[in-house]
């Protein structure tokens, strides 16, 4: 299921979590594990030299500078490398995202695990806020594999993963994030939670919608998923269907903390935004900020199909 | 010490002579052993003889110290009119010298020599147009690098750059297969919300070879799928060359005219072998230089042109608003006050200025101008490779003023830049002097604004 990890890293403490998941998932499913670093910006014009994104200092980018870098990861991820038996360390100057895509794509991963790379965090370096902003939204949409963004301390995770739960807008993107979750839910005998959030604010606009048409509404949710998912499930029957109404990140967050998910599986397809904007965006930045467990993101069927 | 293990007269031809020299930090210990360089002054006085013609003789020979030049330098106005600024000082103090005492001098001179040819001109040629005489200091410039690059002096970060050229036909390590490989993965990585979309490579007969600048395989991608996308979006039939795709030239920013004719011939070849209507090249302004302007020279082709008619983006993008290939939503034009940087190399040197003003017509409500403008426009500040040079980079900074203060005065907060080099310079002024603008190349402020034919959109 996961031969090949990439483990995308900042090296700074926002991905502490996300380090904690990827050498737990590697070691479970005894997978090779790439730990993987953009280590400078470079220009757009002639230069030799990078802006460090960890400190926003201007750097000579040469092998002595790789391996320093090197070696600072290695410092700080100590105490999962001593216990992990196959972790090779790359660093690399480029834009983040751009090189993180690259790298998945020349190294056919199966998985990216990634922290969640946001606004928030602090790098010193604020003139390429926007870029590592972005960052996280640019890899998720990208990505020929699944996506796993971790941003908070997983409290749930104590066996990758027993509840699962798939969000589904029905878009094509979905679907690719169907397969993954299906595919996981059978091969670890899980229990894969099936969940459409009815978008309130996207449907009301304006009007106000009875009680019989929420209804109605759910209903039909219920009929496309019967139709478009149930059939691949095959003979597997440790599922569950549901549907809430709301504003969709909420319902989904609610959602999961009630079904005690410890994965979320999404498509994370919307158009790019504006760097400022992104913080705000679709509805995969908001769930993946706040969920208390790790957020899959899934667009693309290459890796999850068959 | 006559050469040094690091700084001496040897070009990098190999991998390994490569990495050691970027090993060097900062080339420091290439500066170092540079004190120690000899002046083989007998080779200097055999390339006068043979390459320091009738032109650059009877320039030297005849300025007449009027000092009409002085005010056309950025850096002489940037430096508080400092005389030492003045562009035929400059070069009379430098070349001037040199031909005078027919090559006989030594290291203190010929460091002086770099220091002025690097550090204090970018080759940006607008001294030229304000001489009474028509001497034209940019192009003696360029002269003058050639010569201090034979000798081994100069700046550590360009030696290593006319290096990568002759080992990988590119200004950065990236070979002909990690090309191709990028080619695809940005036709792939956009063809779900592009269908049919394709970055066709080795293509015979084609209506455009386009060329680029190697920083966007290697660092931007993103670049060369945007350029795909507008050329998909306009239905052009075009392709790029899997060799000869590099247009760049780090060596004509060195002086290195064997390394510049290498690179130029290997896009040439690729004309030849593929035969493809024209050529159009990525937003860069010396790689435009270089291979259309300079290159039929260096590669020795008496029509002084390329093998097939060379155009500069701006002159497609131009052209393809003009016959309505491209279409922009008058919804979607830039509303805010927008102006545009001039490149020295496609504008002054190339004289694109009106190319640039029709694309503007077409997505910008509020466009304004500088001033100076077109042929008159001021250098970036970040020309002839100084933006890459650690050891002049603070006068590249302090020369960063005039263009600094150019851009406040249109009221404009984003500058259209259509060149790598001046999208760097630009960048920079802001982090230096944060003024509050923004910068962008044309590709993606076109993909914003441009209506796409209904049978090319994506079903989602």
């Amino acid at each position: 299921m996961f031969d090949k990890i990439l483990f995308a890293t900042t090296g700074t403490p926002i991905c502490d979590n996300a380090a904690h998941v990827a050498f737990d998932i590697a070691k479970k499913y005894n997978s090779n594990l790439l730990m993987f670093h953009v280590l400078g910006m470079p220009s757009r014009g002639f230069s030799t030299v990078v802006k460090d994104i960890r400190t926003g200092e201007v750097e000579q980018y040469d092998t002595d500078y790789i391996s320093w870098v090197k070696e600072e990861l290695k410092n700080t991820y100590e105490k999962y490398l001593k216990d992990s038996s196959s972790c090779d360390i790359q660093a690399i100057a480029g834009v983040p995202a751009t090189e993180i895509l690259r790298k998945a794509r020349q190294h056919n991963a199966d998985l990216i695990v990634m922290g969640a790379h946001s606004r928030q965090e602090e790098t010193g370096a604020a003139r390429y806020r926007g870029a590592v902003g972005t960052n996280m939204q640019h890899v998720a949409r990208g990505a020929r594999c699944p996506v796993l963004i971790v941003s908070r301390p997983c409290t749930t995770c104590l066996w990758y993963f027993s509840n699962i739960v798939f969000g589904t807008d029905f878009s094509k993107a979905s679907f690719s994030a169907f397969l993954f979750a299906s595919k996981l839910a059978k091969e670890i005998g899980s229990k894969l939670y099936i969940f459409h959030a009815l978008d309130m604010g996207a449907v009301l606009a304006g009007k106000v919608l009875s009680q019989e048409d929420v209804e109605a509404r759910i209903q039909e949710a219920r009929k496309k998923i019967e139709k478009i998912y149930l059939p691949h499930l095959r003979d597997y029957d440790n599922f569950q269907i549901d549907i809430w109404e709301g504003i969709p990140y909420v319902e989904i967050l609610k959602y999961s903390r009630a079904k005690n998910a410890d994965l979320i599986v999404m498509a994370h397809h919307t158009k790019e935004v504006e760097p400022d904007q992104a913080i705000l965006g679709g509805t995969v930045e908001q769930v993946v900020l706040r969920a208390s467990c790790p957020v899959a993101s899934v667009n693309h069927p290459d890796k999850v199909s068959g | 010490m006559p050469e040094g293990i690091f700084c001496n007269r040897t070009p990098i031809n190999t991998v390994e002579a490569l990495h050691t020299l970027l090993a060097d930090k900062s080339g420091k210990t290439y500066y170092a052993e540079m004190n120690a360089l000899e002046v083989d002054r007998a080779a200097l006085k055999a390339t006068l003889d043979k390459t320091c013609k009738s032109r650059i003789r009877t320039w030297l020979e005849i300025c007449a110290h009027c000092g009409m030049c002085a005010d056309s330098c950025f850096f002489y106005l940037a430096n508080n009119k400092d005389p030492k600024q003045v562009p035929s000082y400059k070069i009379q103090s430098t070349l001037g010298q040199i031909v005078k005492k027919n090559g006989d001098v030594d290291n203190a001179f010929m460091q002086m020599v770099m220091d002025t040819a690097w550090g204090k001109c970018t080759c940006c040629n607008r001294c030229g147009m304000y001489c009474p005489f028509g001497i034209d200091m940019g192009v003696m410039f360029g002269y003058l690098r050639g010569l201090c690059y034979s000798q081994g002096f100069v700046p550590w970060e360009l030696k290593i750059g006319a290096g990568m050229h002759r080992i990988y036909r590119a200004q950065m390590d990236v070979t002909s297969e990690d090309w191709v490989d990028t080619c695809q993965w940005m036709a792939e990585e956009n063809e779900e919300d592009w269908p049919g979309l394709e970055i066709p490579v080795d293509k015979e007969d084609a209506d455009i070879i386009y060329t680029v600048n190697a920083r966007e395989p290697k660092h931007y991608p993103e670049d060369l799928a945007e350029a795909a996308i507008l050329f998909h979006i306009a239905g052009e039939n075009w392709t790029v060359p899997s060799v000869g795709w590099e247009e760049t030239s780090l060596a004509m920013f060195a002086g290195d005219w064997e390394a510049c004719k290498l690179q130029v011939q290997a896009v040439y070849d690729a004309m030849e072998r593929l035969k493809p209507k024209r050529m159009v090249v990525t937003e860069c302004g010396h790689a435009y230089r270089a291979t259309v302007i300079e290159g039929p020279y260096w590669a020795g082709l008496k029509s002084g042109k390329t093998p097939v008619p060379s155009f500069h983006y701006v002159e497609w993008v131009a052209e393809a608003l003009r016959t309505g290939k491209l279409k922009i939503d008058p919804s979607k034009r830039i509303k805010e006050p927008v102006t545009y940087q001039d490149s020295c190399n496609y504008i002054r040197n190339a004289g694109l200025k009106e190319c640039a003003r029709e694309i503007m017509s077409y997505i910008a409500e509020d466009f304004r101008e500088m001033s100076p403008n077109k042929e008159h426009n001021f250098c970036c500040g970040g020309g002839g490779g100084m933006n890459g040079l650690g050891r002049y980079r603070e006068q590249r900074n302090i020369g960063l003023k005039v263009k600094r203060d150019q851009i406040l005065a249109t009221g404009a907060k984003l500058v259209v830049s259509p060149c790598h080099n001046c999208w760097d310079a630009i960048r920079d002024l802001e982090e230096v002097y944060h003024v509050g603008i923004r910068w962008s190349f044309l590709k993606p402020l076109l993909l914003k604004m441009v209506i796409v034919p209904d049978h090319l959109k994506s079903e989602e």
